[in-house]
């Protein structure tokens, strides 16, 4: 189990993992949470493996258009879904995925329901890395710039940002774009060593993976989703040893970290008073007994629910 | 004409099975506020202890559905007292992803038990083909419709006529008001649960007999295409449910008859995105939206 | 005797924002008592923290000297004999008007005696018998004011807790509502009232305290708060 060969592979598809829970993370940080992230990633990889592939393109532009394709793309449903909120946009980006994913379906010239084979295996662990570390980077730097801090008020109250100057369309629009981009740029590099990118791949299934990556480690902070991304993308493999039990273990292990840690493997205090944690569910949280569960509850001992007062 | 009429009776029969679950589904959401991934793997292990029971009890169907039946709802018991009811209060999609995590395990582990390929379901009901005046319906897809009928009109009776079933609606609509009416909110949620898994218990053995096989990854299916019901119909009146559950029916049913049948998977997604941006809160409007 | 409901340095905090800071408040049997205050003074909050739809972070609320109600879940609360009539009426609108009573009588398993209880408010409140079969939700606001306060008193309770119920109501309304509280009290129900409309309810009620950021600052017979020279500039609209 200690061979080099061995975990190779799981290291880089845990960066590719990466890059694209990096790109996440920035469009998430504006409020929204895409669930289409596995369709950008194919748009990426399409883009990339066509101008490679059937035009003879080098690696290094290819991945760029890729990225910018991307980019595009998602700040065009960014802009579309500028008025929503909310479950609503995340139910938009699902739709949005699934309709992609039928649409490469459906397009003979990028290989249809097969998918786009033939792709130059262009991409080195050197390639993922250099991109991985990018990625982190342009995430770590978005978190904590100016931009980074709008798209918080943004995320957070859309009226009170947009009433202190911020434009909400603008910072929405962006934001889709650069995690989009990111998104693609990984979606190119992942074409160029798996050597196929199919429609399959672009579903709401495979989406959804990325979004338990950042729910998984808490959505205060980047590096809670990228140590979960890399845990969880190691996780089946490093698993191996159980043979067809390994998916059951996979599973029971997302279900314990989520029951013992609810909110996140990461998390970060809230600044000061009126810090915001993660978004509670419902309003009427009360009603429902919560964590203790038992009828005899003393409710000195429990925490104040974070929300907004009534009076 | 006929064929016309042939795929919509198939589409009704198809939509009665997504009516059942997605009902179910949308009621575990509206009340508990939670979406639960594993709700068709609820349906997929009805359909394996209805086997067990097919197989070791009797050969009587009545035998078989209450197995089914009894397993599902078991199963969603634990699943609400294990899993639902520790992450109340807690961002919605913590519960989507512990209970995706049951689903994988579920998924996963009747494979294990039982093998990845679909395991052959004894022929409770004969296959015999009914005319009706050019049109055709066998016995199994009778009984798979009138079964869905039964359980979807207990279901709204017990919504709008019992005691409980007020309740129920009171805490989708208002839970904090409802529990301080005396509600116990816990509880209407376990039973909640329950019945929402036994209906899919009963009817994951229906479609088990009509399509003659159980398979671990059943409920894949049934559980993509039920959340799109819920979504598109809002989840305010689950007579709109089982409408749209019915409509996807007969529209899946019509394009595989006069188009092609790969395309038909796609149409549950392009009516989401339509209805989605004309009322983004569904056809038939939802709660606290 | 033991007060009907006693709270005892009750402290709530949302996050660290106190929003009710050491409030200490006595209800006798038979009375009506009233909370007067601005908004975000903290008068809600004291209603929801009496129902356990509110956590504290220290005190004490009794009732009938025995219960804490504190350790309680709100079920619990109301089947000891507190009712609620909610800020903004929170009828369910999805639900009919007889529905409504039906769900404010919950926890009377004897179908026939909770029909009979209906039957009773039904006549009561004969705008209420017509509209029987409508939809909450599309009745006008007194109507509504109207189906809050007989839903709630569908189980025939001890102690009535109502929230602002003028809010949002036109003035003849409100004197309607007013001289309903007062009959409700005269049949031997206590009362504890949240209000703005402090002029009416002051009429109203026996005792009063007025909340100001979490804290009582006067406290006294509604008589005397009524004369009060703070109470009269900020809520009486200036000396008398």
């Amino acid at each position: 189990m200690g061979s080099f060969g061995f975990w190779q592979p799981i290291i880089i598809f845990s960066l590719l993992n990466v890059i694209l829970t990096s790109g996440l993370y920035i469009t998430a940080l504006s409020g929204q949470l895409s669930m289409a992230t596995a369709a950008l990633a194919g748009i990426g990889g399409y883009v990339s493996a066509v101008l490679t592939a059937n035009f003879d393109w080098p690696f290094v532009p290819a991945i760029l258009v890729a990225a910018v394709a991307t980019a595009i793309v998602g700040g065009l449903l960014a802009a579309l879904m500028v008025r929503m909120r909310d479950f609503i946009l995340k139910l938009t980006t699902l739709a949005f995925g699934e309709a992609m994913s039928v649409i490469a379906f459906n397009i003979p010239y990028i290989g249809g329901a097969n998918g786009f084979s033939g792709i130059p295996l262009y991409s080195t662990m050197t390639d993922v890395v250099v991109v991985a570390a990018l990625a982190i980077f342009v995430a770590w730097r978005f978190d904590g710039s100016q931009l980074g801090l709008a798209s918080r008020a943004v995320r957070d109250d859309p009226l009170a940002a947009a009433c202190n100057g911020v434009s909400v369309r603008q910072v929405r629009v962006t934001t889709f774009a650069l995690g989009s981009a990111v998104i693609g740029a990984g979606g190119a590099l992942s074409a160029h060593y798996v050597l196929l990118v199919t429609p399959s791949q672009m579903g709401f299934y495979f989406s959804l993976t990325y979004i338990i990556f950042l729910l998984f480690g808490g959505l205060q902070s980047l590096w809670g989703p990228l140590v979960a991304t890399v845990l969880l993308t190691a996780a089946p493999e490093v698993l191996r040893f159980a043979n067809e039990y390994r998916l059951i273990l996979y599973g029971l292990i997302i279900l314990l970290v989520i029951l013992w840690r609810p909110n996140g493997l990461i998390t970060r205090r809230p600044l000061g008073p009126g810090g915001r944690g993660p978004q509670s569910g419902t309003p009427s949280d009360i009603a429902f007994s919560g964590s203790r569960g038992s009828a005899a509850v003393d409710r000195r001992e429990v925490e104040t629910p974070i929300g907004t007062a009534s009076d | 004409m006929i064929l016309f009429l042939q795929q919509v009776l198939n589409g009704l029969i198809i939509g009665s099975t997504y009516a059942v679950v997605a009902v179910g589904f949308s009621m575990v959401f509206t009340v508990l506020r939670v979406i639960n991934f594993a709700h068709p793997d609820i349906f997929m292990v009805g359909m394996f202890t209805g086997l067990a029971a097919a197989l070791h009890v009797s050969d009587n169907i009545v035998v078989a559905l209450i197995g089914g039946a009894i397993g599902a709802g078991l199963f969603g018991l634990v699943l609400e007292r294990l899993v639902i009811r520790p992450l109340r209060g807690r961002d919605v999609l913590m519960t989507l992803i512990a209970t995706l995590g049951v689903a994988i395990m579920a998924e996963n582990g009747m494979a294990v038990l039982k093998g990845p390929d679909p395991l052959p379901f004894p022929a409770l009901i004969g296959l015999t083909q009914f005319h009706l005046g050019g049109v055709q319906i066998g016995e199994r897809q009778l009984l798979n419709f009138a079964l869905s009928l039964a359980v979807l009109g207990f279901a709204s009776w017990y919504v709008r006529s019992t005691r409980f079933g007020r309740a129920t609606r009171a805490i989708a609509e208002r839970p904090d008001v409802a529990a301080a009416f005396g509600v116990n909110v816990d509880v209407i949620s376990q039973i909640t649960v329950v019945l929402a898994s036994m209906m899919a218990g009963v009817a994951s053995v229906s479609v088990a007999v009509l399509y003659g096989n159980a398979w671990a990854f059943a409920g894949l299916l049934y559980g993509l295409k039920s959340f799109v019901v819920m979504l598109v119909a809002g989840n305010r009146y689950f007579e709109g449910v089982m409408a749209v559950a019915l409509g996807l029916g007969v529209v899946e049913a019509l394009v595989t008859g006069y188009l092609s049948s790969s395309l038909s998977d796609a149409v549950a997604f392009f009516l989401l995105i339509a209805v989605l941006f004309v009322r983004p809160s569904g056809l038939f409007g939802s709660y606290g939206s | 005797m033991s007060p009907l409901l006693e709270i005892s340095d009750l402290h709530v905090r949302y996050n660290a924002v106190p929003a009710v800071n050491g409030v200490s408040i006595v209800i006798p049997a038979g009375e009506i008592r009233l909370i007067l205050g601005a908004n975000g003074a903290g008068k809600s909050t004291i209603i929801k923290a009496i129902l356990g739809l509110q956590p504290a972070a220290s005190g004490s609320i009794r009732f009938c000297g025995e219960h804490d109600l504190l350790r309680l879940r709100p079920h619990q609360i109301h089947q000891l004999g507190i009712a609620w009539v909610p800020e903004g009426r929170q009828l369910w609108g999805t639900l009919t008007v007889l529905e409504n009573l039906r769900m404010g009588g919950f926890i009377e398993r004897d179908a026939a005696r909770l029909q009979r209880r209906i039957d009773e408010l039904l006549q009561r409140f004969p705008r209420l018998g017509e509209r029987r079969n409508q939809l909450a939700g599309s009745l006008s606001g007194g109507e509504q004011q109207m189906v809050a306060i007989a839903r709630a008193l569908v189980s025939s309770p001890k102690l009535l807790l109502m929230d602002e119920p003028s809010l949002g109501l036109a003035p003849f309304v409100v004197r309607d509502v007013f001289a309903l509280t007062r009959e409700i009290n005269a049949m031997g129900i206590s009362v504890l009232m949240v209000e703005q409309n402090a002029r009416q309810a002051l009429k109203l009620a026996h005792w009063a305290w007025l909340l100001e950021t979490g804290r009582i600052v006067v406290s006294g017979p509604s008589a005397e708060i009524a004369a009060t020279e703070s109470v009269q500039e900020v809520f009486l609209g200036g000396r008398a």
